[in-house]
C-alpha cells in the first residue's frame, strides 16, 4: 500500500516535509487552523488539486482528536509531527501507534520518547553507562541532612578541581522552565537555600523534591546528531554549536561543526571532545534502541569536560546546518527524508564511513521581533519578502513572496530559517554577512510603523554571537 | 333532636374518615350510606326524633359494622393514609392530653425556627394511692398539626433537628428522660446550614450517649428524618402507625423506574407498601421496635381520650422499665410483678412509684444496656453467620487479641523513655508470637473449611481488572478496564474550561481518570483504589463471609441480590479490610457502587460494626472511603434504617476509646450513611467532583416543590456549608490520606 | 456624545429585520449527523441556572466519540447544509444558521454599543481582565466596577507572553463586557462599553425608552 504521511504541523517545517514526501514519491495531507489559511503550506496544499484535497481545517494543532480524525478521513498511513507540538509528547506518539488503526508515527518510538524524556531518568541511565552528566542528583532528594551531605561533596569535588568560585544549584524536581532554581555560593548558605525551594516545591508543585548539581559557567552548549533505523543501525552527522540559546536568549543563530578554532582559541583536543561526545552519544542510543533522528545535547566546560544535558527525540529546527557539512557522494543530506524513510522501516544504506564532513554552516533564524525593546514579537502585514538565490544558501519559509501575508497573532513570528555553508567559518560568516545585506523584507504593522526584524541585531552581533 | 343532629354529624364524620382510608367510596357501599345521611339532614324535621334515632342506629350500626370488618383487612397503604389523615392526633393532643402541663421551647406554634418540631418541657403524672406525683420530662417529637401549613406535615429542616439536639443536652444536664414523639414522613431535604444529613447524623451520635432514658414512640416514622428522633432506650409505635424506610410512593417510583412527573400507578405504590413492611406488627416482629401501643378501631384520632389514657400508662411504664433495668434485675421483676397484679386488678394504672433520676453507675449501665440494644438490632437478616467452631474460634482469636494488644498498648503505654526501645522489642516478637500461635490453626481451619463459596469472598481480596496481556505500560501497574477502548470522551466541563476530548486509555490509565484541562475527576470503579490507595500486598479481607439477604422475602430481590453477587463476586457492598497506608496501618471499610448501588443494609451495617470493634480492639485508625452509596437499602426496610443508629454507635464507641475516624466521599453519596456514621465524622474528606447530600435532587424537587441549582450537592458546595473538611484530587488521594492521618492521628495514630 | 440620537431611525431598522443570523459552525472536525431540519424551531439552554441543554442541532461523531450540539439560542433554522449530512467536515465549517428573533435586551445591548464609549482591542490577541478587574467584576458585578485611563484592565496573551494593557479614554464604570475570556478578538474590535458616570441617565433613558416602545 502506498504511503500517506499526515503532517501535523505549520510554517516552514511543514512545507519541508512536504517537500521531502514529494521527494521519496510519498502522498501527504496537511492540517491547517483558520488563522494559518493564508500560510504556504496551506495555499500550496489547496492550489494543487490534482492529488485532490489535502489541506484540512483542525481545531488546533495541538489536538490529537482532530489530527487523528483527519488522518483517518484522509486514509493516512504515518503522521510526521515535525518539531515542537507533538514531536516529543510519547503520549501521543504512543496513541498513534497502538489505536485500532494504528499509524506510523515518525519519529522514536514512544517508549523512548518517554524515557529520555524523562530527564532525571535520562541522566540515570547516562550514569549507568558511565556517560559523563551534570554533578549532581540522579533523583529528588527529600531528606535534608542528605541533601546537605551531598552539597557538601560537591563543593569540595570542585576545589579539588580548582574550579573559580565554585558553587551549586538547587532545583525543584518538579520544577521546569527556570522556575525554582536557586544557587549557593557558600556551603553555609544550604540549608537556608533548600528549605526555600523545598518549601517552593511543596506549594508550587505539590511535592517537595529536590535536586542539587554543580553549578556550570562559561561553556559550550553543543548538539550530536544522530541518525538511526529501527534496524539497529546507527550514524551520526556530526555535532552544531548553539552556545547563544544558553545565554537565556532565544536561539538565533547556529553553526557547524561545534567547535571551530577560528572562533576561539581552546585549551582542549577540540576534535576529540567532539568525537567523545559522538562515542557517547552513540552508546547511550545503542543502550536505549533509539530508533530514529535525535539530538543529544552536550554541556562543554571551558577545559574540555562534556556532560551530557538532554536528549531532543524530534528533528530539530537546525537539522540542515549539520546536513550542509555532511557529503554523501559528493551531495549534502536530507535528514527530513532521511526521517521518513527510516521511520518507514527503510535500512539507512549507506555507512558512516560513506559520510564526508566538511567545511561550515550556519542558521540564522529571522524573526519578526523588537530586538530593542526585549525582543518582543512583531506583529503586522509584510508586503514584500524577498530572499537571494546562492548556490551556498538555503532559505526555509512559510511566508510567502508573490503575496502579502498578515502573521498570525497566535503563533511565534519566525519568517524564515536561512543555511549558508562555506569551506571554511570564515567563508561562512562572510557570506551570511552578504545574505543579511541581501534580504529584503517591507511590512507595516496596524499603527502603519514599519516591520522590525532581528536581522539588523544578527548583522551586528555576527562576530560576538559566534564567539565560542 | 340535639343529640341525633350530633349523632348525625359523628357519623357523617366517621364515613367521611372511611372514605378518605379508602380513597373512594366504593368500598362497603359507603357512597349509599353517605346519601342516606344526607337525605336525614336535608329533612331532618320530617322524622320523628324516635323514627330518626332508630334510623342513625341503623346507619351506626352498619358503619360500626364496615369499621371492623376494615380494621381486620387493614391494608400497609391504608393505615399510611390513617397516619396521614388531618384526623389523626398529633404531638400537640399529647402534650395537651398525656402531660399535665407543658411548656413550649425554642419558639411557639408559627413563631417558631421550625414549627414542625415542636420541644416541651412537661411533667407528666401518676397517681400512687391517693398521692400525685409529678415527673419532668423532655418531650421532643414532630408536629404535623391538623392541616396547618406552617407545620409542613412534620417534616423537620435541619435546624429543627438542631433545635431538638439541643434540648437534648438540656434534659441531660437536668437529668431528666426524653419522650420522643415521631410524625414526620421524613426530614426537609435540604443542604442549608446545619444540612439535613449532618444535622440527623449529630443526633445519632449525640443520642448514643445521651446519659438520660430515651423513648421513643412512633406515629409515622419515616426513614431517616424519624432517626434523629429514634435512638431510644425503649421504641413504641402506635398500632396504625407506620415505620418505614422511604415512602410508599418513593418505593414505588425507585422500584417502577417512574420519571419525574409521570404518576405512579395506585398498584404499584400499595404493592410497595405491603413489601416494605411498615406496619406495627411488621416492625415487632422484625425487632426494630419494643412495644405496641393499642389504638382504637381505625386509629386514635384527637378526641380519643381514652386513647390518650392509656398512651400516658405506656410512656410512664416504658420509661420505668428503662430506669429499673439499669438498677438491677430484682427491682425490674417486683416490679413487673406489681404491674400484673394491677392489671389484674383491673386498675387503670398501677400505683407504684418509680423515680427515674439515675446514679453514675446506673447512667453506665443504661448506655451499655443501649448499646447492646442496637448490637443486637438486624443479626438475623444476614447470611454467612460463623459456624458454631468457626465463632469459638473467633471468640478465642479475639481474647488473645485483646490481651496481647491490651498488653502492647496499655500497660506499656506511659512508660518511661528507655523503656520504649524494649517495648518495641517485645512488641516485635509479640507479633511474631502471635503469629505463631495462630498461623498453624488457621491454616487448619481453612483447609477443613474449603466450600467454594466461603473461599471466594476470600480469594477475590484484590482483583486486577484488565488482563497482563491487555496492558498498554508495562510493569506492575493496575489499569482501569475502562481504559481498554480506543475512542475519546467530552469532559463535562468542556463548554466552561474549553477541555480537550480525552482518549480514554490515556484518561484512565495514566490520568487516573482526571480531566488535564480542568482536573474534573470521572468514574472510576472501586478496585482501583484498592491497588492505588493502599501499600502493595498490604489488603487483608475479613468478614467477607457476610453476606447480603433478602431478610422481608420482598418480591423479586432475590434474583437482584444473586445478579449482584455474581457481577461483582462479593457478598454484600462493603468490604472491610486491614490496609497499609505508607507504612501506618489502618482498617478500612468501603462501600462500593457495583454491589446495589452501595446501599447499606443488615449485612453491611454488621461489616461496618465489627470494623470499627476491630480498629477499636487493634487501635488502629479506621477509613471509611465511600466509592458510592445510594443510602439505605430500601428492600430491606427498617432493618435497613436501624445500621443508621447502629453503626453510629459502633463509631461512637470507637471514637469514644480514642479512635481516628476519617470518611473520605467519592462519586456520590446520599441519605441514611451520609445522615449516621458518615456524616458524624469529625473528618470528612471527599474526592474531587463528587456529590455528597442527603436527597437527591428528583427529591428535593418532588418534596420542596423547589429546584436546586445543578452543583448543590457537589464536594465544593458540601465544604463551603462546613460539612466536610476539604476536597482531595483523586491523585493525591495517598499522599492526602498519609497527611490527614498523621496530622489528626498524632504521634499513634489513635490515642488523642 | 450626539444627546439627540435619532431613535425613531434606529428602531424602525430593528422593526423592519428583527432577527440575529446566528451561523453555526463546528468545533472540530467529525462526521455530522444532523438532528434538526431546516424550518425547525429550536431553543436555547434553560433552566433558573441555564442548566438544561437547548434544542440538540447535529451530532458530530469524532474519534467515537459521538458529541452532542445544542442550540445556544432560540429561533427557527433558516439555513442548513444538507449536503453535509453523514459526511466528514473540516473544524470551522458552517453548517447551519439560526435566525434568532431579538429579544428587547439584545437590542439595547447592540444599541449601547454604539452609544457607550467603547475600548477596543489593540491587536488580534485573546484577552483577559486583569487579576484584580476580575475579582471585583466576580464580587461587585461589572457595572460596579470603574475605570480610569491608565489602569491595568486588561491583560493581553499574545505569542505566549502576557502583556498588560492600559485603558485609555473616558472614566466610568464598565457597562458591557463584549469578549470572552481566551477567545482571539480580532485588531479594533470592542471590548468594553464604557459608561461615564455623567452619562448614565442618558443611557438610562435609551433603556427606558426601548423598553417602552419594544413589545
Amino acid at each position: 500500500m502506498k504511503e500517506k504521511v499526515l503532517i501535523a504541523n505549520r510554517g516552514e517545517i511543514a512545507l519541508r516535509i512536504m517537500n521531502a514526501c514529494t521527494d521519496l514519491g510519498l502522498d501527504y495531507v496537511v492540517v491547517y487552523t483558520e488563522e494559518d489559511a493564508d500560510s504556504e503550506h496551506v495555499r500550496r496544499s489547496l492550489d494543487h488539486q490534482p492529488h485532490g484535497k489535502r489541506a484540512f481545517r483542525v481545531a488546533s494543532y495541538t489536538d490529537p482528536n482532530d489530527i487523528l480524525a483527519v488522518a483517518d478521513h484522509a486514509e493516512c498511513t504515518a503522521i510526521h509531527p515535525g518539531y515542537g507540538f507533538f514531536s516529543e509528547d510519547f503520549r501521543f506518539a504512543r496513541r498513534v501507534t497502538v489505536r485500532d488503526r494504528p499509524l506510523t508515527f515518525i519519529g522514536p518510538n514512544w517508549e523512548v520518547i518517554k524515557d529520555l524524556g524523562d530527564k532525571i531518568n535520562t541522566k540515570r541511565v547516562a550514569n549507568s553507562l558511565s556517560i559523563p552528566t551534570i554533578p549532581g542528583t540522579d533523583g529528588p532528594i527529600y531528606n535534608e541532612m542528605e541533601a546537605e551531605e551531598y552539597a557538601e561533596q560537591l563543593m569540595a569535588d570542585q576545589k579539588a578541581q580548582k574550579i573559580k568560585n565554585p558553587s551549586i544549584l538547587v532545583k525543584a524536581a518538579a520544577g521546569g522552565g527556570g522556575m525554582g532554581i536557586e544557587e549557593v555560593r557558600e556551603v553555609e548558605q544550604f540549608r537556608r537555600v533548600y528549605r526555600q525551594v523545598q518549601n517552593y516545591a511543596k506549594r508550587q508543585f505539590g511535592d517537595g523534591g529536590v535536586l542539587i548539581e554543580q553549578c556550570l559557567r562559561d561553556y559550550n552548549h553543543l548538539e550530536v546528531q544522530l541518525v538511526c533505523s529501527r534496524h539497529g543501525e546507527r550514524i551520526h552527522f556530526g555535532t552544531r554549536n548553539c552556545t547563544i540559546q544558553s545565554t537565556g536568549r532565544q536561539k538565533r543563530l547556529e553553526a557547524a561543526p561545534g567547535f571551530d578554532e577560528s572562533c576561539f582559541a581552546y585549551v582542549f583536543n577540540a576534535q576529540e571532545v567532539l568525537d567523545r561526545i559522538v562515542d557517547y552519544s552513540l552508546k547511550l542510543a545503542a543502550h536505549v534502541r533509539y530508533d530514529n533522528v535525535g539530538t543529544w545535547e552536550w554541556i562543554i566546560t571551558r577545559d574540555g569536560q562534556p556532560y551530557l544535558l538532554e536528549v531532543n527525540t524530534r528533528i530539530q529546527v537546525e537539522n540542515d546546518v549539520s546536513a550542509r557539512i555532511s557529503h554523501i557522494d559528493g551531495q549534502h543530506p536530507n535528514l527530513i527524508r532521511e526521517q521518513i524513510r527510516l521511520a518507514l522501516g527503510d535500512r539507512i544504506g549507506y555507512s558512516q564511513s560513506g559520510i564526508e564532513f566538511k567545511g561550515s554552516s550556519i542558521e540564522f533564524r529571522i524573526i519578526a521581533e523588537d530586538t530593542h525593546r526585549g525582543f518582543a514579537p512583531w506583529i503586522g502585514t509584510i508586503n514584500q519578502f524577498d530572499f537571494p538565490k546562492h548556490d551556498w544558501l538555503a532559505v526555509y519559509t512559510h511566508v510567502p513572496f508573490d503575496r502579502p501575508y498578515v502573521i498570525p497573532s497566535e503563533y511565534d513570528p519566525n519568517l524564515a530559517l536561512a543555511i549558508v555553508w562555506g569551506d571554511s567559518m570564515a567563508e561562512a560568516k562572510a557570506r551570511g554577512r552578504q545574505l543579511l545585506r541581501e534580504i529584503t523584507i517591507a511590512g507595516e504593522n496596524v499603527a502603519g510603523a514599519p516591520i522590525s526584524t532581528n536581522i539588523p541585531y544578527l548583522e551586528a552581533h555576527l562576530d560576538k554571537l559566534l564567539t565560542f | 333532636m340535639e343529640d341525633q343532629r350530633k349523632r348525625l354529624l359523628k357519623l357523617e364524620e366517621r364515613i367521611t374518615y372511611l372514605v378518605h382510608i379508602k380513597e373512594g367510596s366504593e368500598w362497603g357501599n359507603l357512597a349509599a350510606l353517605a346519601e342516606k345521611l344526607a337525605h336525614f339532614k336535608h329533612s331532618f324535621y320530617d322524622f320523628a326524633e324516635e323514627e330518626l334515632s332508630e334510623e342513625i342506629r341503623k346507619v351506626e350500626d352498619a358503619v360500626a359494622f364496615l369499621e371492623e370488618r376494615f380494621e381486620e383487612h387493614l391494608t400497609a397503604m391504608e393505615r399510611v393514609r390513617i397516619v396521614r389523615c388531618p384526623q389523626r392526633f398529633t404531638l400537640r393532643d399529647i402534650l395537651e392530653n398525656v402531660y399535665e402541663d407543658f411548656t413550649e421551647l425554642g419558639g411557639e406554634e408559627d413563631v417558631n425556627v421550625d414549627p414542625s418540631m415542636v420541644v416541651a418541657k412537661a411533667n407528666i403524672m401518676r397517681r400512687v394511692k391517693n398521692k400525685v406525683i409529678t415527673q419532668q420530662v423532655m418531650v421532643i417529637g414532630h408536629e404535623k398539626g391538623h392541616g396547618e401549613e406552617f407545620r409542613n406535615g412534620g417534616s423537620s429542616k435541619p435546624w429543627g433537628n438542631e433545635k431538638a439536639l439541643r434540648y437534648m443536652a438540656v434534659a441531660e444536664t437536668e437529668g431528666i428522660p426524653i419522650h420522643f414523639y415521631n410524625f414526620t414522613p421524613g426530614a426537609f431535604p435540604i443542604e442549608d446550614y446545619p444540612g439535613a444529613a449532618q444535622q440527623i447524623a449529630r443526633n445519632l451520635y449525640a443520642l448514643t450517649k445521651l446519659r438520660v432514658p430515651i423513648i421513643s414512640v412512633i406515629s409515622e416514622g419515616g426513614s431517616g428524618g424519624a432517626e434523629a428522633l429514634g435512638l431510644s432506650d425503649f421504641r413504641l409505635m402506635f398500632s396504625h402507625g407506620y415505620y418505614s424506610v422511604i415512602s410508599p410512593e418513593g418505593g414505588a417510583a425507585i422500584e417502577g423506574k417512574i420519571r419525574e412527573g409521570e404518576k405512579l400507578p395506585k398498584e404499584l405504590v400499595a404493592a410497595c407498601a405491603e413489601n416494605l413492611r411498615i406496619t406495627a406488627e411488621d416492625n415487632l416482629s422484625q425487632g426494630t421496635i419494643d412495644r405496641i401501643i393499642q389504638e382504637p378501631i381505625l386509629g386514635a384520632r384527637r378526641d380519643d381520650f381514652g386513647f390518650f389514657r392509656q398512651l400516658r400508662y405506656e410512656v410512664i411504664r416504658a420509661t420505668d422499665e428503662v430506669v429499673l433495668k439499669t438498677k438491677s434485675l430484682r427491682a425490674f421483676r417486683a416490679y413487673e410483678v406489681k404491674r400484673r397484679m394491677a392489671a389484674a386488678e383491673a386498675a387503670e394504672e398501677p400505683h407504684i412509684d418509680i423515680s427515674w433520676d439515675l446514679h453514675r453507675d446506673e447512667i453506665k449501665r443504661l448506655l451499655s444496656l443501649r448499646s447492646r440494644k442496637y448490637r443486637d438490632m438486624a443479626t438475623n437478616s444476614f447470611g454467612g453467620k460463623a459456624s458454631p467452631a468457626m465463632a469459638l474460634w473467633h471468640r478465642l482469636e479475639k481474647a488473645v487479641s485483646h490481651v496481647y494488644y491490651s498488653f502492647r498498648y496499655d500497660l506499656l503505654k506511659g512508660q518511661q523513655k528507655q523503656m520504649q526501645k524494649m517495648f518495641q522489642d517485645v512488641s516485635g516478637e509479640g507479633s511474631v508470637f502471635l503469629q505463631r500461635l495462630s498461623r498453624p490453626i488457621t491454616e487448619a481451619y481453612d483447609f477443613i473449611s474449603r466450600k467454594p463459596e466461603a473461599k471466594a469472598g476470600k480469594a477475590t481480596a484484590v482483583r486486577v481488572g484488565a488482563n497482563p496481556e491487555e496492558r498498554l505500560e508495562r510493569g506492575d501497574t493496575y489499569m482501569s478496564p475502562l481504559a481498554n477502548e480506543d475512542r475519546t470522551v467530552t469532559c463535562p466541563n468542556a463548554e466552561k474550561f474549553g477541555c480537550r476530548d480525552l482518549w480514554v486509555p490515556d484518561l484512565y490509565g495514566e490520568f487516573c481518570g482526571v480531566c488535564q484541562t480542568c482536573g474534573h475527576h470521572f468514574p472510576l470503579e472501586y478496585e482501583w483504589y484498592l491497588k492505588h490507595l493502599f501499600d502493595p500486598d498490604s489488603i487483608r479481607e475479613f468478614n467477607s463471609e457476610i453476606r447480603s439477604v433478602n431478610p422481608l422475602q420482598y418480591k423479586g430481590f432475590d434474583s437482584r441480590l444473586k445478579a449482584d453477587r455474581a457481577k461483582t463476586g462479593r457478598n454484600s457492598a462493603m468490604i472491610t479490610f486491614d490496609a497499609r497506608v505508607m507504612g501506618v496501618d489502618l482498617v478500612v471499610a468501603m462501600l462500593y457502587s457495583d454491589f446495589r448501588n452501595g446501599t447499606v443494609g443488615s449485612a453491611e451495617g454488621e461489616k461496618f460494626v465489627r470494623a470499627c470493634d476491630r480498629a477499636r480492639l487493634r487501635r488502629r485508625p479506621l477509613l471509611c472511603y465511600v466509592h458510592t452509596t445510594g443510602g439505605i437499602r430500601i428492600h430491606e426496610g427498617t432493618l435497613g434504617v436501624i445500621q443508621m443508629p447502629k453503626c453510629t454507635l459502633a463509631v461512637r464507641e470507637y471514637l469514644d476509646s480514642g479512635g481516628l475516624y476519617m470518611v473520605v466521599y467519592d462519586n456520590n453519596s446520599y441519605a441514611g450513611p451520609v445522615a449516621s456514621f458518615l456524616g458524624c465524622s469529625p473528618y470528612q474528606f471527599a474526592i474531587r467532583s463528587c456529590r455528597i447530600g442527603f436527597a437527591g435532587q428528583r427529591v428535593i424537587r418532588e418534596t420542596t416543590g423547589q429546584d436546586i441549582p445543578p452543583d448543590y450537592h457537589s464536594a465544593k458546595s458540601a465544604l463551603r456549608r462546613g460539612h466536610i473538611q476539604g476536597i482531595w484530587d483523586r491523585r493525591e488521594f495517598r499522599q492526602n490520606l498519609y497527611k490527614a492521618l498523621m496530622t489528626m492521628g498524632g504521634r499513634n495514630l489513635y490515642y488523642r | 456624545m450626539n444627546q439627540d440620537i435619532d431613535f425613531d431611525a434606529i428602531l424602525s431598522k430593528y422593526r423592519s429585520d428583527p432577527f440575529d443570523y446566528v451561523h453555526i459552525h463546528t468545533r472540530h472536525t467529525g462526521r455530522v449527523r444532523f438532528k434538526v431540519t431546516e424550518g425547525a424551531q429550536v431553543k436555547g439552554a434553560g433552566g433558573e441556572w441555564h442548566h438544561l441543554p437547548g434544542s440538540l442541532l447535529f451530532v458530530l461523531y469524532r474519534e467515537r466519540n459521538p458529541k452532542p450540539i445544542y442550540s445556544s439560542t432560540f429561533g427557527e433554522v433558516s439555513a442548513l447544509r444538507r449536503e453535509l449530512e453523514g459526511n466528514f467536515v473540516e473544524a470551522n465549517e458552517k453548517v447551519m444558521t439560526i435566525k434568532h428573533p431579538l429579544t428587547k435586551r439584545e437590542i439595547i445591548e447592540s444599541i449601547l454599543r454604539k452609544v457607550l464609549s467603547n475600548f477596543n482591542a489593540p491587536e488580534r490577541a485573546k484577552y483577559f481582565f486583569a487579576m484584580d478587574i476580575q475579582a471585583r467584576i466576580d464580587k461587585f458585578g461589572p457595572r460596579a466596577v470603574t475605570i480610569q485611563p491608565g489602569d491595568e484592565v486588561f491583560t493581553m496573551s499574545l505569542m505566549k507572553r502576557d502583556i498588560p494593557v492600559y485603558y485609555s479614554g473616558e472614566p466610568g464604570i464598565i457597562h458591557s463586557i463584549y469578549f470572552k475570556p481566551g477567545i482571539s478578538v480580532g485588531h479594533g474590535e470592542p471590548l468594553i462599553g464604557v459608561c461615564p458616570p455623567g452619562r448614565l441617565p442618558f443611557i438610562q433613558k435609551i433603556i427606558s425608552r426601548v423598553k417602552a416602545e419594544w413589545e
